[in-house]
């Protein structure tokens, strides 16, 4: 399935979903030492984020947020990609300065057709994300 | 997007690798939120938990800042007071953003200093010396600072990333979205007031009402109604803890301030998407919110989220004039190195360590020390002034930190007495 958005920031890359129904910040909800995930629902708690295409709705929280995703891609510990429903300021800075493909206003929402698992392919230029085969 | 010739020169590397690096920034955020054009900036603030490499890249080749930039609350507390520090736990060169940092503080430091970053270390740099005009585009980092400069003087500061923060300075440039257009600045939500004794408003009464605000309106914009006159330190109280319980980027005070002479002006003749009212009850529920535990023993006493302005400081001086804090509790004040200067110039320092007090110019919010290592000192009840400090140390502690939260006097009386009670 291809779903058609507006683009954040470039670049081409795919992995596998992580999706979280709230509001997400690289500070508070990452770990960027580990790459682990630091969000307390059973569902995401204590996953890795390492590699993954972060799903959420949107960015929140400390404007520090991109200095973490920043120290994470130092480190390879960083997600690949970003796809949310609408991007905010900090969010996208995260993404251009961790070198993170980002994707935004997509024509379905993302958070319903994509699960956790799902393989996803991100085209950050074109403002394109695909869900490729579908995970467990 | 549109870029003038000389942003085209600055985004070619015609400046250096830094100039170039920091333009691509902010061209980038400006494509990502549909930015025609990026506009000059007139001032940035810079937070302390910069990286070290990502600093490097931004400003690399940059000999000089090219709009006044000043540095927010620095992770090492001990700069106006380290006996005091020290003597209430504090450990020495304390820094809790070493991993941020991922380099040496000095070699930061020396980085600001070459682009003649102010080190001011504080998060009002209004009150010291970085005070933006109406209609000034601003990127600063801390969020009381950019939604009291947008709301009271009428800057253009909007949501912003510390990276974004650090390219504006370099380059003098912003991208044109947010705040900096007019028709973004209109209040979306009505907040009138309902039968509050506003003769007798505490500061933290001020601060429940902006912290039951933000919870309310998200990141919409607010016009309050009904509020006749504020002084600068009533202002900073009432917004500082909207952006934390909510997002607020702009609050208007109709009468108080400058696009907001009247509520329609404030609405753009417009009307409101909603109408909130705010009584008693709303008050009582922000600090009850705000008030984690029943507890009557006080561990601790914080002022200074933001940073204490010289009225602030003459004000506590005058309560403890005389008096001394408890043996069991410890008195903690913030407020900038220069406000510093200036009360002790006027003796306020003096009254303030005698009977006790402990000064710093760190933050005493999301970044206070004692909420992370206050457990381990058996500070477990602090009490403060500020919604802003008391929403952050709740939940930087892990729940490990309880709040009291009350006016001055109360807080003062706690820290003399060690028992939290009502007075007057």
């Amino acid at each position: 399935m291809k779903l058609k958005g507006h683009k954040i920031n470039g670049g081409r890359v795919e992995g596998e979903a992580i999706v979280y129904t709230d509001a997400f910040s690289f500070l508070g909800d990452f770990d960027p030492i580990t790459g682990n995930c630091l969000i307390k629902t059973p569902e995401l708690e204590g996953k890795t984020m390492i590699n993954k295409i972060l799903v959420c709705p949107t960015g929140k929280g400390s404007s520090r947020g991109p200095l973490n995703a920043y120290r994470a891609m130092k480190l390879n510990k960083s997600p690949k990609a970003i796809v949310c429903i609408e991007a905010e300021p900090v969010l996208a800075a995260a993404a251009i300065v961790a070198n993170m493909p980002m994707v935004d206003r997509l024509d379905k929402n993302p958070l319903e057709v994509i699960k956790t698992g799902d393989w996803v392919k991100v085209d950050g230029d074109n403002g394109i994300v695909e869900v490729i085969h579908l995970g467990n | 997007m549109f870029l003038t010739q000389e942003e085209e020169r600055m985004l070619n590397g015609d400046y250096g690798r830094g100039v170039q690096k920091s333009t691509e920034l902010l061209v980038k955020l400006g494509e990502a939120f549909d930015a025609e054009r990026l506009v000059p900036a007139q001032s940035a603030h810079i937070h302390c938990a910069i990286s070290l490499d990502l600093l490097l890249e931004l400003t690399e080749g940059a000999t000089q800042c090219r709009v006044i930039t000043t540095t927010h609350p620095n992770a090492y507390p001990d700069v106006l007071d380290p006996i005091g520090c020290k003597r209430i736990g504090l450990p020495e060169n304390y820094d809790i953003y070493e991993f941020i940092h991922g380099g040496p503080w000095s070699q930061i430091e020396d980085i600001f200093k070459r682009l003649g970053y102010l080190l001011t270390y504080t998060c009002v740099p209004f009150l010291v010396g970085n005070l933006p005009k109406p209609g000034d585009v601003i990127s600063w980092g801390g969020t009381s600072g950019a939604v009291t400069a947008t709301s009271m003087f009428a800057a253009c500061g909007s949501r912003d990333s510390v990276p974004a923060n650090v390219a504006t300075s370099i380059t003098g440039r912003a991208p044109h979205i947010g705040m900096a257009i007019k028709q973004n600045r209109r209040a979306q939500v009505l907040v009138e007031l309902d039968q509050l004794d506003l003769d007798h408003f505490t500061n933290a009464d001020y601060g429940a009402l902006g912290y039951y605000i933000g919870g309310k309106t998200g990141s919409k914009n607010v016009v309050i109604n009904g509020l006749k006159t504020l002084t600068l330190e009533q202002f900073r109280y009432l917004v500082s803890p909207m952006p934390v319980s909510g997002a607020t980027n702009i609050c208007h005070v109709v009468g108080v301030t400058p696009e907001a002479r009247t509520l329609a002006q404030a609405l753009g003749r417009g009307k409101p998407e909603e109408v909130i009212t705010v009584g008693k009850d709303q008050i009582k529920e922000a600090v009850n919110k705000l008030t984690t535990t029943h507890s009557d023993k006080v561990d601790l006493v914080k002022f200074g989220c933001p940073h204490c302005s010289i009225i602030e400081l003459r004000d506590i001086a005058s309560l403890l004039d005389g008096k001394k804090v408890h043996p069991n509790v410890r008195l903690f004040v913030a407020t900038a190195k220069q406000i510093c200067v200036l009360a002790e110039a006027m003796g306020y320092v003096d009254i303030i360590k005698q009977a006790g007090g402990v000064f710093t110019n760190t933050c005493l919010g999301s970044q206070d020390p004692f909420n992370f290592i206050g457990p381990k000192l058996g500070i477990e009840v602090v009490a403060t002034n500020s919604a802003r400090s008391a929403h952050y140390s709740a939940r930087t502690s892990g729940g490990k930190i309880k709040l009291l939260y009350g006016s001055t006097e109360q807080c003062i009386d706690s820290a003399i007495t060690g028992k939290w009670r009502a007075i007057r």
